[in-house]
């Protein structure tokens, strides 16, 4: 028998480039087992929100939850006010939200697969394809006034309307991934290296991903067929014909692979370009924001009690927030984010175990895993880290929700 | 005239060296600069693996506690050394230094050295990615030696005579003119299998196995820095010149001379420019290309591959220069 | 095609590479010094990418002074808590090191004193030279 030993890839190792940790016990180059440790960095962004914030604030402090879908953090928690304050948002401000997201989603879907090339050595397809996502950052920037962060969503609406010139610069860029796409789909899917190095690896069973909870493209690769946007569509969604893509529409059957993350992504972004080409075409017009007096906007929130749960389909899968109000109170009374990252970091194990040293990035990279939305908490005294029990994490809950309901 | 004919040498054998290092970090300098370009960036100036040295040594050698000292410093520089080494016995467009001191045999166990330098600096550094890179370069190595070993093996099989295994004599012998039809196919077949083992030899995508970045973060580079890392660096870019010239050398041994009627001097110097623009251009195609265009391979797969796509390759190659030798079927 | 990336290669081989480069082909020495070189016309600087929309972009902020009524609204929306307001002069300051450029203070100043501006080449060795202070 080969001899057993542990390899810690992260907190920082050049596959992850976020922190986090992965023990593998490997025995030669194969793994055996494996600890995901996560927390190993915590910002305080649900303490900012419930203590130092006002709720437009804290809008923009869920924009930075995490870079890549600064979209779909501040909608959740936008979602989940309106929901308490009962606030109603105008037909076309619903239409601009879904294009954002659906913008986000090409971006960040290429993003992902120019990182999965580069864990694979394929450095040429990773500049290929960022060659290629910079187009939707071009028109992100154009729409937005920003390449990254967004800043368009408000309670009760978007900040800014899609311009008529701009429509057609969307329409341009989408006709550009329609051409492109069949191109990447040649690179990713019929390159042999790519195949050797993504079939039959990572291989995540229907019934581990139930059993796991998996969101999103990691779950549908597995072959389940879920999607917030198709279950219980937010947004302007419930016009729109939206089914969760598996991976079977491709290739005819569903192993649950990296490959086939591959493909459900891929099919993703031209799911997309057909979102927004529907959304562009049956825009309404009218009113942008249910609210335009920000100060009067600002007294119905800190006015308004209650709780609220809001879900979205973000890029990597399921994001949901939760949000309570209390009267008077200006900050989020409570602010509590779950983002996918987070229950998908659990399925690492079953992908990992069996398979080789040489298959930890692609697989680790293959949820599209989003170290900083993931982060919970660190306490580290006296140079020592602090371990937590179940029970004690019992107590603190127990005592929260006390707090929460008095 | 022995006189002379030391003094030559000693001068040569110690300007080979720089010459080989200098050489190197400029190959390294293109293929960089070139494979940006594949990739549709700028890339880096062609300069840029000079400048890298020269930081490099301008930086703290970090020794690992737990490291074996002596090992740990000493491989980076028979690393180089041996690299180097290489370069005495191969024809660069003039008769090599030490023709008929050694021959193609030698040179592949030569050829072995760096990375087996490369293995021991691994282990000796006591890091768990150095060791987990340290075993992938030995499999490595185990995997693309028998490819190579055919098509060196073939190609002396195919020359007649004694010395058939000397480089002079094979690059003086130039392989094309003799085949016929079966043979060129089969020098086709053991060019390509060359040109694959190539990036094995010189630990490159898709066969960087054992320095794969994203895995086992430079593996068994992970702890080498400074001075050391810089030697390393050095001697990756003379392995690439030194494998290309065998290439070269085994292959396209032409010189350009005569179409140009130079003698003397010139032709020296026509010659060994001319060597220098095939040494390009083969690591272009055997480097720079492949490494651009692939992913990296699983090391099961880079083991099955040579053992027995790249193995058969150069075997099939080897049976059609037998079948050459003995049907002697012509071009007209 | 058992490698399609290899005709793509050659073509972008031989194409113009996609990147801007910005400031210069390769990085000069010392950014300051090339800055300095450009100003005074000795060396010639690579333009950015342009702006796509001058009217959307959210650069550096400009605020109107006079427009200004000091009602301090802007400085309770700011996320980041870039503005400071000056109690004598009823007047606020704007720490661009500390804006993140999300333009909430312009959408609720009621006298619509502060516009989001189109610069955004804002790197500097100080967090609060003239050009990173705004007021
Ligand atoms: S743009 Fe945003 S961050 Fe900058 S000063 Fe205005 S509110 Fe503050
Ligand atoms: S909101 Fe406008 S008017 Fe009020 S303090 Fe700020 S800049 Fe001045």
């Amino acid at each position: 028998m080969a001899h057993e030993y542990e390899l810690s890839i992260g907190p920082i190792h050049p596959a992850l480039k976020e922190p986090i940790m992965i023990r593998v016990k490997v025995e030669g180059e194969e793994i055996v087992d494996v600890d995901v440790i996560a927390s190993q960095n915590h910002r305080g962004i649900e303490w900012l929100g419930m203590n130092r914030n006002n709720a437009i604030q804290s809008i923009y402090l869920a924009e930075r939850v995490c870079g890549i879908c600064n979209f779909c953090h501040p909608s959740c928690l936008v979602m989940a006010v309106e929901e308490i304050a009962d606030i109603e948002v105008p037909e076309r401000a619903q239409y601009i939200r879904v294009i954002q997201g659906e913008l986000e989603r090409i971006h960040s879907h290429l993003l992902w697969a120019g990182v999965a090339a580069h864990e694979l050595g394929f450095d040429t397809l990773l500049h290929y394809v960022w060659m290629v996502r910079e187009k939707v950052m071009d028109v992100l920037e154009l729409v937005n006034g920003n390449r990254v962060t967004k800043s368009i969503i408000m309670y009760g609406g978007v900040r800014r309307d899609i311009k008529e010139e701009h429509v057609e610069h969307i329409r341009k860029m989408l006709d550009y991934y329609r051409n492109a796409f069949s191109k990447l789909a040649k690179f990713f899917l019929e390159d042999k290296t790519m195949e050797k190095r993504t079939r039959e690896i990572g291989i995540l069973t229907e019934r581990d991903a139930i059993e796991l909870a998996a969101v999103g493209p990691t779950a549908r690769a597995s072959g389940i067929k879920k999607d917030v946007r198709q279950d219980f569509p937010y947004f302007a969604y419930p016009d729109f014909d939206i089914h969760a893509i598996t991976p079977d529409e491709l290739t005819g059957y569903t192993v649950g692979d990296v490959y086939d993350r591959i493909v459900v992504r891929l099919l993703e972004v031209k799911q997309s370009i057909d979102i927004i080409e529907e959304a562009l075409n049956e825009m309404p017009s009218g009113e942008i924001i249910a609210e335009k007096k920000l100060v009067k906007l600002m007294a119905k929130i800190k006015a308004s009690e209650g709780e609220a749960v809001a879900r979205y389909e973000a890029p990597r899968g399921e994001d949901i927030h939760y949000v309570k109000l209390k009267k008077g109170f200006e900050p989020l009374y409570s602010w509590k984010v779950r983002a996918p990252t987070y229950i998908n970091i659990l399925s690492w194990r079953p992908m990992l175990v069996g398979y080789q040293i040489a298959d930890i990035p692609i697989i680790a990279a293959s949820i599209d895993p989003c170290m900083s939305c993931t982060n919970r908490i660190a306490v580290v005294k006296d140079g020592k880290e602090r371990i937590f029990t179940s029970d004690y994490f019992h107590e603190l809950s127990v005592k929260k929700t006390r707090r929460l309901m008095k | 005239m022995n006189g002379e004919f030391i003094l030559k040498l000693v001068l040569e054998c110690i300007l080979l060296p720089f010459f080989a290092i200098f050489f190197g970090l400029l190959l390294k300098g293109i293929d960089r600069k070139l494979v940006a370009r594949m990739q549709a960036r700028v890339g880096p100036p062609i300069r840029q693996p000079f400048l890298d040295v020269i930081k490099l040594f301008s930086k703290e050698n970090i020794v690992p506690e737990h490291a074996v000292k002596w090992i740990y410093n000493a491989m980076p520089l028979v690393c180089l050394a041996s690299s180097i080494m290489v370069l005495f016995y191969i024809p660069l467009g003039f008769p090599p230094l030490l023709a008929g001191h050694g021959d193609l045999v030698l040179v592949l166990y030569i050829l072995i050295i760096p990375s087996l330098a490369m293995i021991a600096g691994g282990f000796a550094s006591s890091s768990p990615f150095a060791t987990v890179g340290a075993q992938r370069e030995m499999v490595t190595m185990i995997s693309y030696e028998l490819p190579l070993s055919i098509v060196i093996m073939s190609i002396a099989f195919y020359l007649p005579g004694s010395n058939s295994f000397s480089l002079d004599f094979i690059s003086s012998h130039p392989l094309w003119n003799s085949v016929g039809v079966l043979g060129f196919a089969g020098l086709i077949l053991l060019l390509m299998s060359l040109i694959i083992v190539t990036p094995g030899e010189l630990a490159k995508v898709p066969f960087d196995v054992a320095e794969a970045e994203t895995e086992i973060a430079e593996g068994v580079m992970v702890e080498y820095s400074g001075r050391n890392l810089a030697l390393f660096y050095m001697a990756d870019g003379v392995k690439i010149f030194a494998f290309a010239s065998l290439i070269v050398a085994i292959f396209f041994p032409y010189s350009i001379s005569p179409l140009l009627n130079l003698t003397g001097l010139y032709a020296d110097i026509a010659n060994f420019l001319f060597f220098i623009l095939k040494v390009v251009i083969v690591m272009i195609f055997s480097v720079s290309i492949i490494r651009a265009a692939v992913a990296r391979y699983r090391i099961t797969s880079v083991v099955t591959g040579y053992w027995v796509t790249v193995a058969m390759m150069a075997l099939i190659g080897l049976l059609l220069l037998m079948w050459d030798m003995h049907y002697h079927v012509r071009w007209s | 095609m058992m490698f399609p990336m290899f005709k793509q290669l050659i073509v972008q081989m031989f194409r113009k590479p996609f990147t801007n480069p910005f400031p210069a082909k390769y990085a000069p020495k010392s950014m300051k010094k090339f800055m300095e070189d450009v100003e005074k016309g000795k060396a010639k600087i690579n333009p950015p990418v342009e702006i796509p929309d001058e009217e959307t972009f959210r650069g550096r902020i400009l605020y109107d002074r006079d427009k200004c009524i000091g009602c301090q609204l802007c400085i309770k929306v700011c996320p980041s808590k870039a503005i400071e307001f000056k109690k004598e002069e009823k007047k606020i300051r704007i720490y661009i090191g500390r804006c993140i450029f999300c333009s909430q203070c312009n959408d609720i100043c009621p006298t619509n004193a502060l516009s989001m501006g189109n610069e955004f080449l804002l790197a500097s060795d100080s967090k609060v030279n003239d050009e990173l202070v705004v007021e």
